[in-house]
């Protein structure tokens, strides 16, 4: 059966059985409204992979979220979950999209498997993304987070629970495929995923240790790929243009964190990881966060660091190459716009106005690494040279619901 | 004091039933709040980390595989108080760990009783629920599962 199917029919089985067992199905849902702006006019504020970057200042497109879930009961031990998102796309609409579909069966009490759409869980919060109320910031950390822009999760999970002396452990291992728009009309796919997290919760302390492997397909259809992928190809170099673009990579995730929460201090830290053999760089990134509550309101601070750790096409590539005027710098803007390598400090607060609406603001100050876009788009095609060693204020305001 | 000790005590002396509620009262301690289920519910007794396994989404069913359906009170200080003594998280950490769970898909949060008045009535039509209340407002109609603190 194809995976694709399995949304379609866990939503007949839900309409179908609405209607005669009300009792079995509960409704629920969440939403963001958040704004974003920087201080910088060239400079537009964007997550890769989930929002496109906007002309609006400030933009309400990074995270603004809208989230209905309806959960089937079927039975004693079997359930079905929907979960219908609307958030700007890389498209630039907000048309809603299914982001869990899945049939869940409990083996036994320790043991759960599951099959449809999932969240794709790479790191820690990762199957979390959306639900901006379950975290302290306003979105998790762009550094770590940016890593992965898939977020679908097509296939089967485990979830199997058990609890040893005093500390409840999760294994976690997950199996799929993976879409993905990239901005501008690029495609991206992760085929034959395969990965496992385990998450130990100790009293106040947890902790989370992921690692995932899979091929990766990307066809950039951005102004840098359309540009020099004809140039390269006329001097011979396809090599070249097969790393940067096509359907024969791999790519591995891995990431170790933990959170200490013990309802005054909360300090949340996480190191991750992406490795790509091609179309993708290499790149790991860390964040380390730490807030004390008063009360409703919870003050925090993060720091966070993202490092290019090999770019998509080696400089060793770029100086075999005939001196073309401009080429060097096209393929450096390649490079350069594939890099979120940045560093950035926050100071925000979060403040539980009501029982189920948080309100959060953020200030933050980053500064891309030389070679490198960080979390930002070049607003027109002069800023495009100059993104690199820029140091930008980032102020984001939010308010978040569950109901 | 052992039972047997109680039982002869009962035989020999013609305690009224107030009195022996009395007696009752003061051998065991007086809890802030108890998890209940319906007098004739087969649940058994739990201990503080089964019943915390289940408030917090991580079990669904007892240790034999019985599935449970879990009660919640509407929010407020009893609430509150309940997840605090039993799972030591405050409220705010509490609803986003539940914002979490759920959103993950990875459970479902207790169902919601309109008040506790309606929680006796809950329970009782449904041997297999577990809820909680106040330890001075349970009934002959529920048995105490847990006492907290």
């Amino acid at each position: 059966m194809k995976w694709a199917t399995i949304p379609a029919l866990v939503l007949w089985a839900l309409s179908a059985s609405a209607s005669d067992d009300l009792q079995a199905l509960t409704l629920s849902g969440f939403a963001t409204l958040g704004v974003v702006a920087t201080d910088k006019a060239d400079m537009r504020f964007t997550r890769v992979g989930i929002d496109r970057p906007g002309t609006e200042r400030p933009d309400t497109g990074p995270d603004s979220v809208l989230g209905v879930q309806g959960n089937l009961r079927l039975g004693e031990s079997s359930s079905a979950v929907v979960q219908v998102v609307s958030r700007e796309n890389t498209k630039g609409n907000y048309a809603p999209r299914p982001t869990l579909a899945f049939l869940s069966h409990q083996v036994t009490p320790e043991l759960s498997a599951r099959a449809g759409r999932l969240r794709i869980p790479f790191f820690m919060q990762s199957d979390s993304l959306n639900i901006n109320y379950a975290h302290p910031w306003v979105r998790p950390p762009e550094e770590v987070y940016g890593l992965s822009p898939f977020a679908d999760l097509d296939g089967i999970d485990l979830l199997y629970r058990v609890r040893a002396g005093e500390t409840d452990i999760e294994l976690h291992p997950f199996f799929g495929t993976s879409r993905l728009s990239l901005y501008p009309d690029t495609k991206a796919r992760l085929k034959r995923v395969a990965g496992a997290n385990l998450t130990l919760s100790h009293g106040d302390l947890s902790v989370h240790l992921g690692h995932a492997e899979a091929r990766l397909e990307i066809n950039w259809q951005d102004p840098f790929y359309t540009a020099l992928a004809p140039v390269l190809r006329d001097l011979g170099r396809d090599d070249i243009v097969a790393r940067m673009a096509g359907n024969d990579g791999t790519t591995r995730f891995s990431s170790a964190g933990f959170q200490w929460d013990d309802g005054r201090w909360l300090v949340i830290g996480e190191y991750a990881r992406r490795q790509a053999d091609r179309y993708a760089n290499s790149a790991h990134g860390w964040q380390l966060t730490a807030g004390h509550r008063f009360g409703t309101v919870m003050p925090y601070m993060v720091v966070a660091r993202h490092i290019q750790d090999a770019a998509v096409v080696d400089m060793e590539d770029v100086r075999s190459l005939p001196p073309l005027p401009g080429l060097a710098e096209l393929i450096s803007g390649f490079n350069a716009s594939r890099n979120l390598a940045q560093h950035s400090v926050t100071a925000g607060v979060r403040w539980d106005v009501h029982s189920n609406a948080a309100v959060k603001a953020e200030f933050t100050r980053a500064r891309t690494d030389a070679n490198a876009w960080g979390t930002f788009d070049p607003s027109n095609e002069t800023a495009a040279s100059h993104m690199g060693g820029r140091s930008i204020n980032i102020l984001s305001l939010s308010v978040d619901v569950t109901f | 004091m052992s039972h047997s000790r109680i039982r002869c005590r009962l035989r020999r002396t013609t305690l009224s039933l107030a009195g022996a509620l009395a007696f009752a009262a003061t051998t065991a301690h007086a809890a802030e709040i108890v998890l209940v289920t319906s007098a004739a519910s087969g649940i058994p007794a739990l201990t503080e980390e089964e019943a915390s396994q289940l408030y917090l989404g991580r079990r669904t069913t007892l240790s034999d595989g019985t599935a449970v359906t879990l009660y919640d009170l509407p929010g407020g200080p009893t609430r509150d108080r309940f997840y605090e003594l039993l799972t030591g998280k405050n409220s705010n950490q509490i609803r986003a760990y539940w914002s979490r769970q759920v959103f993950t898909g990875r459970a479902l949060p207790p169902r919601e009783a309109k008040s506790a008045d309606d929680l006796p009535t809950l329970l009782s039509n449904d041997g297999a629920a577990i809820g909680y209340l106040p330890d001075g407002q349970i009934n002959p109609r529920l048995r105490v599962l847990l006492r907290l603190p």
